[in-house]
């Protein structure tokens, strides 16, 4: 038994310390060797009594997305977890809380719920842990203690991260709850497993690489770090403001600097005052903020300005749905403003690839002189994966396109127009490139000028400049994965939804189907010629998104005329691996019936 | 600011002019202006400011929103940005936050400034960036030609106010008072030198400088805040104006009519020093300048 993929579903109330769990859970794995992918899910009040659930995915091989199917299901508050017994599958493992609870309706007890072929496991999770610690506070652990028994987790990784996760507290807590973990091992010792959950050993980890877990707005931040920003201005929104929170604490140990804004609009137009001013300047926000934002990215772009804006995207539209995942922001994000302002869209697809696109936009920004928005959403942001650094840093430090020497006298031109359509660039302070940017349409000096042929050629270098964009270095714009050559259907992916789309088509090609997808990565600008290249190679094309719509079939279609199957959600619930596989089934029998 | 009356000589005006060395501090592009219009005294106060206090042109970035006031970058020699109605002062905020090196200064119109802007003002003055901000109020919207703005008095008539405007005007002064700006005075287009010496006080001052100037649109108002009316109603602060006495500072802005002079200054932590503070309590080392993670 080599490799390993297992999923655990911890469930229970606000206050259960079901996400706590699901944390130590997933740092011990990571600790311990193994990929992690977790995502939780919170009630969207702030206190209360809201369900909670914890998932976390540990394989060894490099896999994209959560399960459907769970293997095991920990139940902290059976009134939240019954919900969930549906997601475990057969033979594998249920574990709740055994002892009676008088309160409870009749039916309302895990015991009632468990479906044959799932194995129960009642365990008395408050009588064990109050006579280990004598509190119940720690049940949450005692599961955990109640695991490591079942399935051999690493007991030693779990020892450490618990009295690291406690270790700001009093020294007696990181102790009891070792206590409880001890306990629940000890009281898993009298069961007899008779699921079929097992785990192999971890994974080989490379050496002069960094393995760490994180977040998508953890590697956000680091990339942010890593690649030098100097200035950041933000407003909280959820999902977003959790970037600004670390940045907070990172950046001024760096020297650089942080301002809460008071407005997004404020927020953009100061990380365009600092892009300007030739800091590396971003801002981070969700489409709401973005909505208000978008008239001074248009300002960035006519006065050519580099700047970062990360946007995490939730349900929408307006105030929506904020606790919610969803891909509805494609369109403001790559069309909003008013007038031809074309900038770049970077999507993410993991954790991995928002460190990267966080550090490879100011790249971007700084070497095509524009605005760059980076788009994660909800569960992209919010979900762990285990990721490996290399040890060195990946990002150019400046890619700025410097003034040559002047003549004197010769007046400095701020937008010259060059072969490559980007005019070498001069910051204040900087001796002899004194100029002023606009908004108005401008002639090279940056002079007011709204005559037709100024305006016809500053519409093409704003635009034409932008084409460099598709082949800078290092950076994935668009990828295919599977099957070579023509294939029965093709699955056409962006942001987080790719990670389930890959899955599908895995299990796609494990039934025979012939099957490839492709994520596109730099949805503006579109990388047209590699899109077509793929779907030509497709007799099917499916496109799955987290919105009404169809937003990036849209794109693709608008631009290449090709028809597309869609396949749109909107529940606020990442994408399901099942839902993308039958679409693909149908796709390729449609096609084997014709 | 009462100047003895001479005969001037053109010759003579010129060469002074030409010698005087503030002519470096001017762009290429001439103004735009209607003749007469005050924003022409708030120029040459400003590249005399800052031809006095000897700022090197390439450490000067003046920003601004959209508006006649506005178009000023464009006609200094100096870094600018012509930024979007209503946004001078987080652009300008930006510019100041990302290298605290430079000299900033915002400029603005009475539309710009307290009508879109509006929401701005309060921040930037309560943060004390150092920067100063110089508001050019004309009482009315004179790029688009002529609309009411929240400082057109009661009674002018505009093009969107034929009837009358019945808004009661918003007291700037008090607002920037209360707002916590560390510095606010206020100038008139007809007073020139007195003009030009608090623009240099309000740049020499660290921190939040606002400098109002009442400064007449001579092609959309005929009535109100004209040349004529203003030259009647300015006068200066009394001699004995405490400039420390925040509560003297409010009730000389109450008056009736408006003051001239230094209303109110106060010595506070910048913004951009505040955050050289967080660096240390981070165990951060700030550095100064150009902001950059290291
Ligand atoms: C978002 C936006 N709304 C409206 C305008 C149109 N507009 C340009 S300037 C201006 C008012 C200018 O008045 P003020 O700021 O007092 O400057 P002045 O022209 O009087 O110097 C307006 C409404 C615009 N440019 N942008
Ligand atoms: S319209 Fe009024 S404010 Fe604008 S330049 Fe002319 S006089 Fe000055
Ligand atoms: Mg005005």
């Amino acid at each position: 038994m080599d490799s390993t993929d297992l999923q655990i579903i911890i469930c229970g109330s606000a206050g259960d310390g079901t996400i706590a769990a699901g944390d130590i859970l997933k740092r011990a794995m990571a600790r311990a060797g193994y990929k992690v992918i977790a995502f939780d899910l919170y009630p969207a009040e702030i206190r209360g009594f809201g369900k909670c659930v914890a998932r976390v995915r540990v394989t060894t091989e490099q896999v994209y997305s959560l399960k459907r199917r769970s293997d095991v299901l920990v139940s902290l508050d059976d009134s939240h977890a019954i919900e969930h017994v549906g997601e475990v599958r057969d033979f594998g493992a249920v574990i709740f809380e055994n002892a009676p609870i008088a309160r409870l309706r009749e039916g309302r007890h895990m015991s009632a719920h468990v479906k044959p072929g799932q194995v129960p496991y009642g365990l008395a999770q408050r009588e064990v842990c109050e006579r280990a610690t004598s509190s119940s506070r720690s049940r949450n652990i005692v599961v955990l203690g109640f695991l490591a028994r079942m399935y051999g987790l690493p007991v030693a990784a779990f020892h450490e991260i618990i009295a690291d996760k406690f270790k700001t507290k009093a020294p007696v807590v990181g102790e009891s709850n070792i206590r409880a973990f001890d306990a629940g091992f000890e009281a898993a010792t009298a069961y007899f497993k008779l699921d079929d959950v097992t785990l192999g050993p971890p994974s080989h980890v490379a050496e002069g690489a960094d393995t760490v877990m994180m977040t998508g707005n953890g590697a956000v931040v680091q990339g942010c770090l890593d690649a030098g920003i100097g200035s950041f201005f933000g407003y909280p929104i959820t999902p977003a403001t959790t970037i600004m929170e670390r940045l907070a604490v990172e950046m001024p140990k760096a020297g650089a600097r942080l301002l809460q804004t008071e407005d997004e609009i404020s927020a953009i137009a100061a990380t365009i005052g600092a892009g300007y001013a030739g800091s590396r300047a971003a801002t981070a926000t969700s489409g709401p903020g973005l909505a208000l934002m978008v008239e001074m990215l248009g300002l960035g772009v006519m006065a050519e300005v580099p700047c970062v804006i990360f946007v995490s995207q939730r349900g929408g539209p307006s105030t929506g749905m904020p606790t919610k995942t969803e891909q509805s922001d494609l369109n403001l994000a790559v069309f909003g403003g008013a007038g031809d302002a074309q900038r770049i869209v970077l999507a993410p697809t993991n954790v991995e690839g928002c460190y990267r696109c966080a550090g490879k936009a100011f790249e971007l920004a700084e070497k095509f002189q524009t605005p760059v928005v980076i788009l994660l959403d909800l569960y992209l942001s919010n979900r762990y994966e285990t990721v490996i650094f290399s040890k060195d840093n990946i990002f150019e430090p400046n890619c700025s396109k410097a003034v040559e020497k002047q003549d004197p006298g010769q007046a400095y031109q701020r937008f010259q127009l060059t072969d490559d359509f980007v005019s070498p660039r001069a910051v204040p302070g900087d001796v002899g490139g004194m100029h002023t940017v606009t908004g108005l349409e401008h002639n090279e000096l940056g002079r007011p000028s709204d005559s037709g042929e100024m305006h016809t050629r500053m519409s093409a270098k704003r635009h034409r400049k932008l084409e460099g964009a598709l082949a800078h270095g290092d950076l994935n714009i668009c990828k295919r994965f599977g099957d070579e050559g023509p294939v029965d259907v093709g699955i056409l992916a962006w942001g987080s939804t790719f990670g389930e789309s890959l899955e599908a088509m895995m299990a796609a090609q494990a039934e025979g189907i012939r099957c490839s997808a492709m994520k596109v990565v730099m949805l503006s600008p579109l990388p047209v010629d590699l899109i077509a290249g793929f779907l030509a190679d497709c007799k099917e094309v499916l496109v799955p998104e987290l919105n009404y719509e169809g937003q990036l079939a849209n794109l693709v279609s608008g631009q290449l005329g090709r028809p597309l199957s869609r396949l749109n959600r909107v529940t606020g619930a990442p994408m399901q691996v099942e839902e993308i596989l039958e679409q693909v089934r149908a796709l390729a029998k449609g096609r084997a019936a014709a | 600011m009462n100047e003895p009356l001479r005969p001037v000589y053109l010759e003579e005006k010129l060469e002074e002019i030409r010698s005087d060395g503030h002519l470096a501090y001017r762009s290429k592009s001439l103004p735009t202006w209607c003749p007469g219009c005050g924003y022409f005294s708030v120029s040459e106060g400003v590249t005399k400011a800052l031809k006095e206090l000897h700022i090197p042109t390439k450490d000067v970035v003046v920003v601004s929103g959209i508006g006649c006031a506005s178009r000023f970058p464009f006609f200094l020699e100096a870094y600018g940005f012509h930024t979007l109605h209503g946004r001078t002062l987080p652009v300008a905020t930006g510019v100041k936050v990302a290298n605290d090196a430079l000299t900033v200064v915002a400029v603005g119109g009475d539309g710009d400034g307290f009508a879109i802007g509006g929401g701005h003002i309060s921040h930037a003055a309560r943060r004390n960036v150092d920067m100063t901000y110089i508001l050019m109020d004309n009482g009315i919207y004179g790029l688009t030609k002529g609309q009411t703005s929240p400082t057109s008095a009661l009674g002018f008539k505009t093009s969107t106010t034929p009837y009358e405007n019945r808004d009661q005007p918003l007291r700037p002064l008090m607002m920037l008072l209360s707002y916590g700006a560390s510095w606010v005075a206020q100038a008139y287009a007809g007073h020139q030198h007195h003009l030009k010496d608090l623009i240099a006080q309000a740049i020499t001052h660290k921190g939040f400088s606002y400098l109002h100037v009442l400064s007449p649109c001579v092609t959309f108002d005929k009535t109100n805040m004209t040349y004529a009316n203003l030259d009647l109603q300015v006068r200066d602060l009394p001699e004995d104006h405490d400039s420390g006495d925040l509560m003297a500072a409010l009730t000389a802005a109450n008056a009736p009519t408006p003051a001239l002079g230094l209303f109110y200054r106060e010595e506070r932590p910048t913004l951009t020093e505040a955050m050289d503070e967080v660096m240390r309590a981070a165990g951060g080392e700030p550095r100064g300048g150009l902001a950059r993670s290291a």
